[in-house]
């Protein structure tokens, strides 16, 4: 191991071990035992094959919405409107599920297809507002976010209403056939399991091994440079936005159709916001990006224990997660690393 | 007054950056530091400056001995800096800047009385400048003047310009040595650092020549040139006559359409070197990208048929070379892998042994993972060319030098002279008269954004081309 891996490797304990003590120190001010507390996430999380699979469905839509601000990030673009792609794409999935297609057995299969041309149109709309009239992206897309989350309210109230009283819980479930299939009686979601994989690796593909994705990257560090060799950055912009639309539509379609079967008010579950966070502490790199957005969603699916057993509300996981993460970005900034290296290597 | 350097000794690491320097500097007399990149000019500065402080060595100002790596002991001594880059806030008017950035005023101040100095120092040194214009709106030229005027606010007596001129245009130096000299006369220490001896000539009485590190000797300004050229290169091995390759083929006639510029279309044979120079600003850079963008279209015999040149066959290199030509956050390997244009998957094996090639070949000083914005000028230039496809082209090169020490200059210079006989042509943009007599066999001249001249070289003598870039018809 060479010293520059060392010095990563070991940055990366302090980290964690930094990490660990912040949260154990908001616990222990809450009046609870951080070993129990602790614990029980575990548990919640891992304890039991079903355990496993919830954590599963929430690891899903996380781990696509970070891969799709990867892409978006390495073109030097701040994806703010995330969220909104996710709601479009968990809407386009209800689009088909309410239709008459929502009894076919393919129904599935038409969802992916709406629920990422809704996500990527909603990402490349902002890509448009971006290149063609300076529209920052973090406006355009904070502002298609509201749109979206308007038009689903509206929807769940109007058009998709349950039967009989409207009610801000969501439509009703969807027709069995409009399930993603899932296997064993565990309900694993096979499928979607595969579609993550392969996107996965795509994107790892994609980002470092072709020049669409080089050109995403360069197109992020100068856009000035892009006009010497003859590519125009707008459209990479276009490409960029169009993908990561298209993988948070993906995530959205996830969360209508695996994970609650139904659309409901808050559909995205704030895992876009979550996930800038995510993909930001890891350095914009894949795989500690997929770790960490593993790591969240363990603490998100063993939280809800806590109230059960602990009596501790399940909020205590968002604290949790947000000190933890903001500590992190502070021990990753360039500043303190120097002085933890100064500290701890001397001889280096 | 007098500044005194006492056998200055400096190392860094392994590098002996100033070995045991001693010089005497006095006013009224204008000091160059001369030397290449890496003489130990820059560091010696930012020893007098108090940025660095030296392993051995003492320096007065007078009789008072300066407290070494103080920045601000050298302040208070009157050591006073002008950098290359204008340290100014480009939303403020002159004025606000003065009033933000100077300590003379104190905490409480009236306008009135600012302006009032402003305004008198001003015309004392004829600076044609309304304080209430915006910083943004002045040329660099401009920009260190007021610094210069700055400086004096702060009571500098020894004003030491860190190669002030780049970006410069010729009347803009005017001005700004117009304002060194009167200085001098004054009785300020002014020191150039500079490694372009013509304005060393044009402005100082002494120049120190330093190289590798240590003093070579102070000579009297003027001296002979070649002499000067001997003692900065003693012992380069690198430094040749730059090869100036003569084609004997007679070759077709490009056609340049220069409707734009209302010219008609000139006609020029391929493989020539064209310069095109003038002023900074007098529109010979846009020239070249105006050829990138086909903006001028020219076309040529190929197969006995006249064709538009096609987009791809011009290879065109910027001169805001991190900001319009590469890719800052990008390492030189990811560049390569972007110039190569065969096919959409990178296979990392094949670009590390081309880019390790190309990075020998054109002796770019960086590693294959360095990133642009960590290369040297002269080395982001080199990679500039090295990105530039083997194919035969037509090289569109705004500045090809700019910026670069003699030994940079030299090797650019050569590995466009390799290729060049190959290519259609190769149009370069330049604002140094020599450079363009030097390497042109064509030469358009330029002088506010109009075509003043388009000749071949030997048809028009070198003290023409002055003429053609100031707009002076009469020669």
């Amino acid at each position: 191991m060479n010293s520059f891996e060392f010095k990563n490797f070991y940055i990366l304990t302090i980290q964690v071990i930094l990490a660990f003590l912040l949260s154990s120190l908001i616990i222990i001010l809450l009046g609870a035992s951080p070993l129990d507390v602790f614990k029980n996430i575990f548990n919640g999380a891992f304890g039991r094959p079903e355990k496993i699979v919830k954590t599963l469905l929430i690891f899903l839509p996380i781990s696509l919405a970070s891969l799709a601000l990867i892409i978006t990030f390495s073109t030097g673009l701040w994806n703010i409107g995330i969220e909104g792609q996710i709601v479009l794409g968990a809407i386009g999935a209800t689009v088909i599920a309410k239709s008459f297609l929502g009894e076919n057995a393919l129904s599935p299969l038409y969802q992916l297809i709406i629920g990422v041309s809704f996500g990527s149109l909603w990402g490349l709309f902002c890509g448009f507002l971006k290149v063609k009239f300076n529209v920052h992206e973090i406006f355009g897309g904070l502002g298609l976010y509201f749109v979206g989350s308007g038009a689903i309210i509206y929807l769940i109230l109007g058009p998709w209403s349950k039967e009989g009283i409207a009610s801000t819980s969501g439509t009703d479930i969807f027709n069995k056939a409009s399930w993603f299939p899932t296997f064993s009686d565990l309900n694993i979601p096979a499928l979607p399991i595969l579609i993550v994989s392969v996107i996965l690796i795509l994107s790892i593909v994609f980002l470092g091994f072709t020049k669409t994705g080089l050109k995403l990257k360069a197109t992020g560090t100068n856009p000035d440079s892009t006009e010497k060799f003859q590519f125009s950055s707008g459209i990479y912009i276009f490409i960029a936005f169009a993908i990561a639309g298209g993988i948070a539509g993906l995530a959205g379609v996830f969360q209508a159709s695996v994970f609650h079967h139904k659309l409901v008010p808050s559909i995205s579950g704030g895992y876009g916001f979550l996930s800038i966070l995510i993909v930001l502490a890891s350095g914009k790199r894949i795989i500690p990006t997929m770790l960490l957005a593993l790591f969240f969603s363990a603490m998100i699916a063993g939280g809800s224990q806590l109230q059960l057993r602990l009596n501790l509300h399940s909020s205590l996981i968002s604290i949790i997660l947000s000190s933890v993460v903001f500590f992190w970005l502070i021990v990753n900034s360039e500043v303190l690393k120097t002085k933890l290296n100064k500290l701890f290597l001397k001889d280096t | 007054m007098e500044l005194k350097i006492s056998k200055i000794s400096k190392q860094f690491g392994s590098v002996k950056a100033n070995k045991n320097i001693s010089l005497k500097i006095e006013s009224k007399k204008i000091h160059a530091l001369l030397g290449e990149n890496g003489a130990g000019k820059s560091t010696l500065v930012k020893i007098i400056s108090g940025h660095y402080k030296p392993d051995s060595g003492e320096i007065y100002v007078d009789k008072n001995k300066l407290e070494l790596g103080s920045t601000l002991s050298s302040i208070s001594n009157g050591i006073g800096i002008l950098s290359q880059d204008p340290l100014d806030f480009q939303n403020l008017t002159i004025k606000e800047s003065f009033l933000a950035g100077s300590k003379k005023f104190g905490k409480y101040f009236r306008e009135k009385n600012i302006e009032k100095l402003l305004n008198e120092s001003f015309k004392k040194y004829e600076i044609k400048l309304d304080i209430r214009s915006k910083i943004k709106s002045l040329s660099i030229g401009e920009r260190q003047q007021i610094e210069l005027i700055r400086l004096l606010f702060e009571n500098s007596k020894i004003i030491i310009l860190d190669e002030p001129t780049n970006g410069f245009s010729l009347k803009q130096r005017e001005l700004v040595f117009s304002m060194l000299k009167k200085l001098s006369n004054e009785g300020y220490i002014i020191i150039l650092v500079s490694h372009k001896l013509d304005e060393v000539f044009e402005l100082c009485k002494e120049a120190t020549i330093l190289k590798n590190g240590s003093k070579i000797k102070t000579i009297p300004i003027p001296y002979e040139r070649k002499k000067i050229v001997d003692l900065m290169f003693k012992g380069d091995k690198s430094v040749n006559k730059i090869k100036n390759p003569i084609s004997k083929i007679k070759k077709d006639n490009m056609h340049i359409d220069l409707k734009y510029y209302k010219k008609g279309i000139a006609k020029i044979p391929e493989g020539k070197k064209i310069g095109v120079i003038g002023l900074q600003g007098s529109g010979n850079d846009q020239f070249i990208k105006k050829i990138f963008d086909k903006s001028i279209s020219i076309t040529r015999i190929v197969n006995k048929e006249r064709e538009m040149l096609e987009k791809e066959n011009i290879y065109y290199t910027p001169s805001d070379r991190l900001e319009k030509g590469l890719f800052s956050d990008l390492t030189l390997i990811e560049h390569m892998a972007l110039s190569d244009n065969r096919n959409n998957f990178i296979n990392w094996k094949k670009i590390k042994e081309y880019s390790s090639k190309k990075i020998n070949e054109f002796n770019i000083k960086g590693n294959l993972n360095s990133q642009a914005k960590e290369l040297s000028g002269g080395n982001q230039q080199k990679l500039q060319l090295s990105l530039i496809p083997d194919q035969k082209g037509l090289l569109a090169i705004e500045q090809p030098t700019r910026g670069l020490d003699l030994n940079s200059t030299q090797s650019v210079w050569n590995k466009i002279n390799e290729r060049i006989n190959d290519d259609i042509c190769l149009f370069f943009s330049t604002t140094d008269i020599d450079e363009v007599w030097d390497q042109s066999d064509w030469i358009i001249s330029f002088s506010g954004e109009k075509i003043t001249d388009i000749s071949e070289k030997k048809n028009i003598k070198k003290s023409d081309i002055k003429y053609f870039i100031s707009g002076v018809k009469n020669k």
